[in-house]
């Protein structure tokens, strides 16, 4: 049971770690909230890998629903957001952020 | 497991994708095959609600919302990415991949994890009775998100 966890963990560190940098590296407001997605992805397969190797798929399972449904929520407020960022500096690039002054 | 194996590595690949293509719509729809494939390992792995959920809401909803946020924000593609960050981003990603494959099996022993027995019953008893509390907490966050959406799209006052 140890090496399925084992994939699964090996797996998910690597979704995570490839949203964080994504995060780093990119500039485009709609890039970065997409590297925010891939780390959620590693987080749901934490989640349910860890639940299913320990035999307690259920528990796992609800949590990772809990964890979509607050994703989502999320999704749309930050997709407001940057549309509303786009409205006023007319750019989806996330250093033209740091030259506002309110 | 040759399957799941397969699978699990195209979730990275397509995932990887979303990040690094340039096309903004490209890369959500890299998305969505990810959270797809990420459908399919749940429903592998005895998952079917997060499955179900994955698919129909992460992939379809989420992808919609990227889609018709790229479609309003059209001159999005031309913010100019770093040069740097395209030969970077891949070579520290495969040296974490390395650095992963070693470490994580000896880190595995470490992880602190409750005893429990392989748990019964059905999933309706587990999310309703077991889980009430986060049920509250969901109808919590998805108010706060349909205000937030409203709050951040509404019609400005003449005087603002």
């Amino acid at each position: 049971m140890t090496n399925t966890w084992y994939l699964y963990l090996f797996f998910a560190a690597a979704l995570v770690f490839a949203g964080l940098l994504g995060l780093l590296a990119k500039r485009n407001l709609i890039k970065l909230f997409i590297a925010i997605e891939v780390v959620s992805k590693g987080i749901s397969l934490l989640l349910v890998g860890t639940g299913f190797a320990k035999d307690n798929v259920l528990v796992a399972q609800a949590l990772v629903i809990t964890f979509i449904v607050v994703e989502v929520s999320l999704v749309a407020t930050a997709l407001a957001l940057i549309i509303n960022i786009y409205r006023t500096t007319k750019s989806l690039d996330v250093r033209k952020l740091a030259q506002l002054k309110g | 497991m040759i399957v799941q194996t397969a699978l699990l590595i195209g979730l990275v690949l397509f995932s990887v994708l979303a990040i690094l293509l340039r096309d903004l719509l490209k890369s959500a729809i890299s998305l969505a095959a990810a959270s797809l494939l990420l459908g399919i390992i749940f429903f592998r792995m005895n998952a079917p609600y997060a499955g179900v959920f994955e698919i129909s809401v992460v992939a379809g909803l989420i992808t919609v919302l990227f889609i018709l946020t790229i479609a309003l924000t059209k001159a999005g593609d031309e913010v100019r990415e770093s040069r740097l960050a395209n030969w970077v981003f891949p070579l520290v990603f495969v040296a974490f991949i390395v650095i992963d494959a070693l470490v994580m099996k000896s880190l595995l022993g470490k992880v602190p994890a409750l005893a429990s027995g392989p748990e019964s019953g059905a999933f309706g008893d587990v999310l309703w009775k077991g889980r009430t509390f986060d049920l509250v907490g969901q109808i919590a966050v998805i108010l706060a998100g349909v205000f937030s959406v409203l709050a951040l799209f509404r019609k400005r006052d003449k005087h603002d």
